[in-house]
Protein backbone atom coordinates (compact mmCIF):
# COMPACT_ATOMS: atom_id res chain seq x y z
CA UNK A 1 0.00 0.00 0.00
CA UNK A 2 1.36 3.26 -0.68
CA UNK A 3 0.06 6.67 1.16
CA UNK A 4 0.37 10.36 0.40
CA UNK A 5 -0.09 12.46 3.33
CA UNK A 6 -0.02 16.10 3.22
CA UNK A 7 -0.46 19.17 4.83
CA UNK A 8 -3.14 20.95 2.80
CA UNK A 9 -5.38 19.56 -0.01
CA UNK A 10 -3.59 18.10 -3.14
CA UNK A 11 -4.87 17.95 -6.62
CA UNK A 12 -3.95 14.29 -7.27
CA UNK A 13 -5.41 11.48 -9.73
CA UNK A 14 -5.91 8.45 -7.20
CA UNK A 15 -9.47 7.21 -8.75
CA UNK A 16 -8.09 4.23 -10.28
CA UNK A 17 -5.17 3.10 -7.91
CA UNK A 18 -6.95 1.59 -4.74
CA UNK A 19 -3.42 0.77 -3.47
CA UNK A 20 -2.81 4.46 -3.49
CA UNK A 21 -4.42 6.16 0.08
CA UNK A 22 -4.95 9.69 0.04
CA UNK A 23 -5.18 11.86 3.71
CA UNK A 24 -5.36 15.31 3.98
CA UNK A 25 -4.04 16.42 7.19
CA UNK A 26 -5.58 20.00 7.07
CA UNK A 27 -9.01 19.04 7.11
CA UNK A 28 -8.99 16.76 9.99
CA UNK A 29 -9.42 16.62 14.02
CA UNK A 30 -6.12 16.47 15.23
CA UNK A 31 -4.77 17.42 18.72
CA UNK A 32 -1.68 17.57 20.19
CA UNK A 33 0.10 14.79 21.55
CA UNK A 34 0.09 15.47 25.47
CA UNK A 35 2.98 13.18 26.35
CA UNK A 36 0.84 10.85 28.58
CA UNK A 37 2.56 7.57 27.55
CA UNK A 38 -1.00 5.67 27.21
CA UNK A 39 -0.54 4.39 24.13
CA UNK A 40 2.75 2.75 25.39
CA UNK A 41 1.88 1.80 28.87
CA UNK A 42 -2.26 1.61 29.25
CA UNK A 43 -3.38 0.58 25.94
CA UNK A 44 -0.45 -0.68 24.07
CA UNK A 45 -0.70 0.08 20.19
CA UNK A 46 -3.66 3.08 20.94
CA UNK A 47 -3.94 6.16 21.70
CA UNK A 48 -5.96 7.44 24.52
CA UNK A 49 -7.43 10.51 22.60
CA UNK A 50 -9.85 9.00 19.75
CA UNK A 51 -9.75 12.10 17.56
CA UNK A 52 -8.65 11.33 13.68
CA UNK A 53 -4.94 10.47 14.29
CA UNK A 54 -6.05 7.51 15.51
CA UNK A 55 -7.44 6.45 11.84
CA UNK A 56 -4.37 8.05 10.10
CA UNK A 57 -1.60 6.35 12.34
CA UNK A 58 -2.53 2.64 11.24
CA UNK A 59 -2.08 4.15 7.33
CA UNK A 60 1.46 5.33 8.19
CA UNK A 61 2.29 1.63 9.83
CA UNK A 62 0.42 -0.26 7.08
CA UNK A 63 2.31 1.51 3.68
CA UNK A 64 5.68 0.39 2.23
CA UNK A 65 5.68 3.38 0.09
CA UNK A 66 4.74 6.92 1.73
CA UNK A 67 5.00 10.19 0.06
CA UNK A 68 4.52 13.27 2.85
CA UNK A 69 4.01 16.73 1.95
CA UNK A 70 4.71 19.16 4.07
CA UNK A 71 5.73 23.33 4.77
CA UNK A 72 8.95 23.64 6.53
CA UNK A 73 9.44 26.22 9.54
CA UNK A 74 12.88 26.50 11.11
CA UNK A 75 14.19 23.93 8.85
CA UNK A 76 11.54 21.13 10.56
CA UNK A 77 8.02 19.76 9.37
CA UNK A 78 5.94 22.82 10.35
CA UNK A 79 3.03 22.00 12.71
CA UNK A 80 0.38 20.46 10.78
CA UNK A 81 2.70 17.43 9.51
CA UNK A 82 4.42 17.69 12.96
CA UNK A 83 1.48 17.12 15.20
CA UNK A 84 0.65 13.95 13.44
CA UNK A 85 4.07 12.52 13.25
CA UNK A 86 3.95 13.33 17.20
CA UNK A 87 0.51 11.61 17.44
CA UNK A 88 1.82 8.07 15.53
CA UNK A 89 3.80 6.98 18.28
CA UNK A 90 1.16 4.64 18.97
CA UNK A 91 3.31 2.59 16.26
CA UNK A 92 6.51 2.25 18.55
CA UNK A 93 6.64 0.73 22.19
CA UNK A 94 8.28 2.41 25.24
CA UNK A 95 11.03 0.04 24.39
CA UNK A 96 14.47 0.73 23.35
CA UNK A 97 16.43 -1.30 21.15
CA UNK A 98 19.64 -0.64 19.47
CA UNK A 99 19.32 0.52 15.72
CA UNK A 100 22.10 1.75 13.74
CA UNK A 101 24.55 1.99 16.66
CA UNK A 102 21.95 4.16 18.40
CA UNK A 103 19.30 3.77 21.19
CA UNK A 104 15.93 3.78 19.18
CA UNK A 105 12.14 2.75 20.37
CA UNK A 106 11.31 -0.67 19.40
CA UNK A 107 8.16 -0.41 16.36
CA UNK A 108 5.50 -2.40 16.51
CA UNK A 109 3.71 -3.76 13.21
CA UNK A 110 5.24 -1.21 10.61
CA UNK A 111 5.71 -2.27 7.00
CA UNK A 112 9.19 -0.87 6.23
CA UNK A 113 8.89 1.84 3.82
CA UNK A 114 10.28 4.15 1.38
CA UNK A 115 10.27 7.56 1.89
CA UNK A 116 9.36 10.79 -0.54
CA UNK A 117 9.16 13.62 1.93
CA UNK A 118 7.77 16.90 -0.45
CA UNK A 119 8.91 19.83 1.29
CA UNK A 120 7.61 23.34 0.02
CA UNK A 121 7.61 27.02 1.60
CA UNK A 122 10.06 29.80 2.12
CA UNK A 123 13.24 27.68 2.84
CA UNK A 124 16.63 28.70 2.68
CA UNK A 125 19.69 26.92 2.12
CA UNK A 126 20.46 26.45 6.38
CA UNK A 127 16.68 24.75 6.44
CA UNK A 128 16.72 22.92 3.39
CA UNK A 129 20.10 21.39 4.27
CA UNK A 130 18.69 21.14 8.37
CA UNK A 131 15.61 19.56 6.86
CA UNK A 132 17.06 16.90 5.19
CA UNK A 133 19.13 15.69 8.48
CA UNK A 134 15.81 15.57 9.71
CA UNK A 135 14.41 13.31 7.37
CA UNK A 136 17.56 11.37 7.91
CA UNK A 137 17.00 10.93 11.36
CA UNK A 138 13.52 10.17 11.12
CA UNK A 139 14.55 7.02 8.89
CA UNK A 140 15.70 5.51 11.92
CA UNK A 141 12.46 6.45 13.95
CA UNK A 142 9.86 5.68 10.96
CA UNK A 143 11.28 2.67 9.71
CA UNK A 144 12.63 4.10 6.12
CA UNK A 145 14.38 2.21 4.37
CA UNK A 146 15.28 4.50 1.89
CA UNK A 147 14.11 8.43 1.67
CA UNK A 148 14.69 10.83 -0.32
CA UNK A 149 13.49 15.03 0.39
CA UNK A 150 12.11 17.23 -2.92
CA UNK A 151 12.22 20.75 -2.44
CA UNK A 152 9.38 22.49 -4.46
CA UNK A 153 7.89 26.17 -4.27
CA UNK A 154 4.23 26.03 -2.95
CA UNK A 155 2.81 26.99 -6.60
CA UNK A 156 4.24 23.94 -8.13
CA UNK A 157 3.11 21.59 -5.13
CA UNK A 158 0.03 19.88 -7.33
CA UNK A 159 2.85 19.40 -10.21
CA UNK A 160 5.73 17.92 -7.77
CA UNK A 161 3.12 15.22 -6.38
CA UNK A 162 1.67 14.10 -9.56
CA UNK A 163 5.30 13.34 -11.36
CA UNK A 164 5.93 11.56 -7.90
CA UNK A 165 2.57 9.65 -7.78
CA UNK A 166 3.33 8.71 -12.03
CA UNK A 167 6.69 7.24 -10.97
CA UNK A 168 4.85 4.77 -8.40
CA UNK A 169 2.35 4.24 -11.49
CA UNK A 170 5.43 2.93 -13.49
CA UNK B 1 18.85 44.28 36.31
CA UNK B 2 19.23 40.54 35.12
CA UNK B 3 15.93 38.03 35.32
CA UNK B 4 15.52 35.10 33.48
CA UNK B 5 12.42 33.94 32.30
CA UNK B 6 11.78 29.92 32.29
CA UNK B 7 9.64 28.78 29.78
CA UNK B 8 8.37 24.75 29.67
CA UNK B 9 7.44 24.23 26.41
CA UNK B 10 6.52 20.60 27.39
CA UNK B 11 3.02 19.29 26.20
CA UNK B 12 2.78 18.13 30.05
CA UNK B 13 4.44 20.91 31.65
CA UNK B 14 2.85 20.68 34.67
CA UNK B 15 3.68 17.39 35.43
CA UNK B 16 7.00 17.17 33.28
CA UNK B 17 10.56 16.29 33.67
CA UNK B 18 11.27 19.44 32.05
CA UNK B 19 9.19 21.36 35.27
CA UNK B 20 11.78 19.54 37.30
CA UNK B 21 14.67 20.46 35.12
CA UNK B 22 13.46 24.28 35.50
CA UNK B 23 13.30 23.35 39.08
CA UNK B 24 16.96 22.71 39.57
CA UNK B 25 17.87 25.66 37.38
CA UNK B 26 15.95 27.97 39.60
CA UNK B 27 17.43 26.69 42.83
CA UNK B 28 21.39 26.62 41.29
CA UNK B 29 20.91 30.09 39.48
CA UNK B 30 22.53 32.96 41.26
CA UNK B 31 19.96 34.95 39.39
CA UNK B 32 16.28 35.91 39.79
CA UNK B 33 13.92 33.73 37.79
CA UNK B 34 10.51 33.37 37.12
CA UNK B 35 8.69 30.44 35.93
CA UNK B 36 5.80 29.29 33.31
CA UNK B 37 4.13 26.82 32.02
CA UNK B 38 3.45 26.99 28.23
CA UNK B 39 -0.32 26.10 27.79
CA UNK B 40 -2.54 26.71 24.57
CA UNK B 41 -3.91 30.09 25.43
CA UNK B 42 -1.18 31.96 26.88
CA UNK B 43 1.53 31.99 24.28
CA UNK B 44 0.50 36.04 23.62
CA UNK B 45 0.68 36.35 27.17
CA UNK B 46 4.48 35.27 27.50
CA UNK B 47 4.95 36.91 24.20
CA UNK B 48 4.65 40.59 26.12
CA UNK B 49 5.87 39.29 29.26
CA UNK B 50 9.20 38.80 27.69
CA UNK B 51 10.21 42.23 27.37
CA UNK B 52 10.68 42.32 31.06
CA UNK B 53 13.61 39.39 31.20
CA UNK B 54 17.40 39.58 30.36
CA UNK B 55 17.63 36.35 29.40
CA UNK B 56 14.64 33.23 28.45
CA UNK B 57 15.52 29.87 29.07
CA UNK B 58 13.12 27.66 26.65
CA UNK B 59 13.32 24.23 28.59
CA UNK B 60 11.52 20.95 26.61
CA UNK B 61 11.86 17.45 25.54
CA UNK B 62 13.09 16.24 22.25
CA UNK B 63 9.47 14.94 20.46
CA UNK B 64 9.58 13.23 17.24
CA UNK B 65 13.48 14.49 16.55
CA UNK B 66 12.77 18.09 16.41
CA UNK B 67 10.46 20.46 18.75
CA UNK B 68 7.32 19.57 20.33
CA UNK B 69 4.63 20.96 18.19
CA UNK B 70 2.86 23.48 21.21
CA UNK B 71 6.32 24.88 21.73
CA UNK B 72 6.62 25.12 17.60
CA UNK B 73 3.59 26.85 17.52
CA UNK B 74 4.83 29.20 20.78
CA UNK B 75 7.64 30.14 18.31
CA UNK B 76 6.07 31.33 15.25
CA UNK B 77 3.12 33.23 17.88
CA UNK B 78 6.79 34.87 18.96
CA UNK B 79 7.68 35.80 15.62
CA UNK B 80 4.71 37.12 14.90
CA UNK B 81 4.72 38.81 17.74
CA UNK B 82 7.84 39.85 19.44
CA UNK B 83 8.67 41.82 22.81
CA UNK B 84 10.17 45.49 22.73
CA UNK B 85 13.09 43.96 24.21
CA UNK B 86 14.42 40.99 23.17
CA UNK B 87 16.48 38.86 25.77
CA UNK B 88 19.41 35.91 24.97
CA UNK B 89 17.97 32.79 24.51
CA UNK B 90 19.42 30.08 26.66
CA UNK B 91 17.90 26.16 26.04
CA UNK B 92 17.45 23.13 28.07
CA UNK B 93 16.73 20.22 25.91
CA UNK B 94 16.13 16.48 26.93
CA UNK B 95 15.55 13.09 25.38
CA UNK B 96 14.40 9.73 26.46
CA UNK B 97 17.76 7.99 24.14
CA UNK B 98 20.99 7.25 25.47
CA UNK B 99 22.74 9.70 23.06
CA UNK B 100 22.18 13.42 23.60
CA UNK B 101 23.28 13.74 20.14
CA UNK B 102 19.73 12.96 19.03
CA UNK B 103 18.56 16.73 20.24
CA UNK B 104 20.79 18.55 17.63
CA UNK B 105 18.64 18.90 15.38
CA UNK B 106 16.08 20.30 17.72
CA UNK B 107 18.90 22.84 18.56
CA UNK B 108 19.72 23.75 15.02
CA UNK B 109 16.14 24.38 14.59
CA UNK B 110 16.18 26.89 17.34
CA UNK B 111 19.65 28.56 16.38
CA UNK B 112 17.31 28.97 12.60
CA UNK B 113 14.23 30.29 14.81
CA UNK B 114 17.05 33.36 16.57
CA UNK B 115 18.72 34.23 13.03
CA UNK B 116 15.56 34.44 11.94
CA UNK B 117 14.64 36.76 14.91
CA UNK B 118 17.35 38.41 15.93
CA UNK B 119 17.43 36.92 19.29
CA UNK B 120 21.47 36.06 20.67
CA UNK B 121 21.82 32.53 21.68
CA UNK B 122 23.13 32.04 25.36
CA UNK B 123 23.57 28.79 26.51
CA UNK B 124 22.50 25.42 25.47
CA UNK B 125 22.23 22.07 27.42
CA UNK B 126 21.34 18.60 26.17
CA UNK B 127 20.61 15.72 28.12
CA UNK B 128 20.17 12.40 26.76
CA UNK B 129 18.36 9.86 29.16
CA UNK B 130 16.19 12.65 30.48
CA UNK B 131 13.17 10.36 30.84
CA UNK B 132 14.35 8.85 33.91
CA UNK B 133 17.40 10.05 35.05
CA UNK B 134 16.33 12.16 37.91
CA UNK B 135 15.04 8.88 39.47
CA UNK B 136 18.29 6.29 39.17
CA UNK B 137 21.38 7.03 41.40
CA UNK B 138 22.87 9.20 38.24
CA UNK B 139 20.77 12.26 38.76
CA UNK B 140 24.01 13.99 40.02
CA UNK B 141 24.72 13.93 36.49
CA UNK B 142 21.73 15.67 35.09
CA UNK B 143 21.98 17.98 38.64
CA UNK B 144 25.70 18.81 37.99
CA UNK B 145 24.73 19.76 34.26
CA UNK B 146 22.20 21.91 35.14
CA UNK B 147 24.03 23.66 37.65
CA UNK B 148 26.55 24.35 35.66
CA UNK B 149 23.74 25.62 32.76
CA UNK B 150 22.31 27.87 35.51
CA UNK B 151 25.53 29.81 36.27
CA UNK B 152 26.90 29.77 32.95
CA UNK B 153 23.31 31.78 32.03
CA UNK B 154 23.65 34.01 35.25
CA UNK B 155 27.60 35.36 34.75
CA UNK B 156 26.81 35.30 30.92
CA UNK B 157 29.62 32.84 30.57
CA UNK B 158 27.82 31.52 27.55
CA UNK B 159 28.71 27.54 26.88
CA UNK B 160 27.06 24.22 25.72
CA UNK B 161 26.74 21.57 28.05
CA UNK B 162 25.99 18.27 27.10
CA UNK B 163 25.31 14.90 29.53
CA UNK B 164 23.93 11.62 29.66
CA UNK B 165 24.16 8.69 32.01
CA UNK B 166 27.29 7.09 32.10
CA UNK B 167 26.49 3.16 30.64
CA UNK B 168 26.70 1.36 27.88
CA UNK B 169 23.69 0.91 25.18
CA UNK B 170 23.34 -2.61 26.62
CA UNK B 171 23.09 -1.58 29.77
CA UNK B 172 20.80 1.60 29.11
CA UNK B 173 18.46 -0.79 27.75
CA UNK B 174 18.32 -3.00 30.57
CA UNK B 175 17.54 -0.28 32.73
CA UNK B 176 15.54 1.64 30.49
CA UNK B 177 13.53 -1.54 29.90
CA UNK B 178 13.10 -2.27 33.53
CA UNK B 179 12.25 1.57 33.70
CA UNK B 180 9.03 1.03 31.40
CA UNK B 181 8.19 -2.35 32.48
CA UNK B 182 7.48 -1.20 35.78
CA UNK B 183 5.45 2.30 34.59
CA UNK B 184 3.13 0.08 32.76
CA UNK B 185 2.81 -2.06 36.02
CA UNK B 186 1.53 0.71 37.47
CA UNK B 187 -1.52 0.95 34.99
CA UNK B 188 -2.01 -3.20 35.82
CA UNK B 189 -0.12 -3.56 32.27
CA UNK B 190 2.09 -6.38 31.77
CA UNK B 191 5.44 -6.32 29.76
CA UNK B 192 4.27 -8.51 27.42
CA UNK B 193 1.01 -6.83 26.72
CA UNK B 194 3.19 -3.43 26.36
CA UNK B 195 4.92 -5.46 23.46
CA UNK B 196 1.96 -6.08 21.46
CA UNK B 197 3.37 -5.41 18.02
CA UNK B 198 -0.88 -4.82 16.98
CA UNK B 199 -1.45 -0.85 16.42
CA UNK B 200 -5.43 0.03 17.11
CA UNK B 201 -7.64 -3.07 16.28
CA UNK B 202 -4.70 -4.75 13.88
CA UNK B 203 -7.23 -3.96 10.75
CA UNK B 204 -6.83 -0.38 8.60
CA UNK B 205 -9.89 1.71 9.71
CA UNK B 206 -11.95 3.64 7.52
CA UNK B 207 -9.70 6.17 5.14
CA UNK B 208 -10.41 9.93 7.50
CA UNK B 209 -10.80 11.36 3.77
CA UNK B 210 -10.73 9.30 0.86
CA UNK B 211 -8.74 11.49 -2.27
CA UNK B 212 -10.63 12.18 -5.27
Amino acid sequence: MKLIMCDRPIQVNIRDNSDIKYIDLSSLKIANCTGCFGCWTRTPGKCVMRDDATRVYPYIAASDTVLYVSRVKYGGYDSVMKRMLERAIPVQQAFIRIFKNETHHVQRAVVPKRATIVAYGDIDAEERALFEKLVARNASNMSFESHEVVFTPEAELDDCVKKIVERWNG
Amino acid sequence: MERIMIINGSPRAPKSNSKRYAELFSRYCPVETDYYNLTKRNHRQLCELMAGYSDVLFVFPLYADALPVGFLDFLKELEANPPARKPMVSILINCGFLEYSQNEIAIEMMHIFCRKNDYRVGSILELGSGEAILGTPFKYVAVRAIKRLARSVAHGEHRTIKATMPLSKRLFIWASTYYWTAFGRKFGVSKSRMQTMQIEDGRLPDLPLAGE
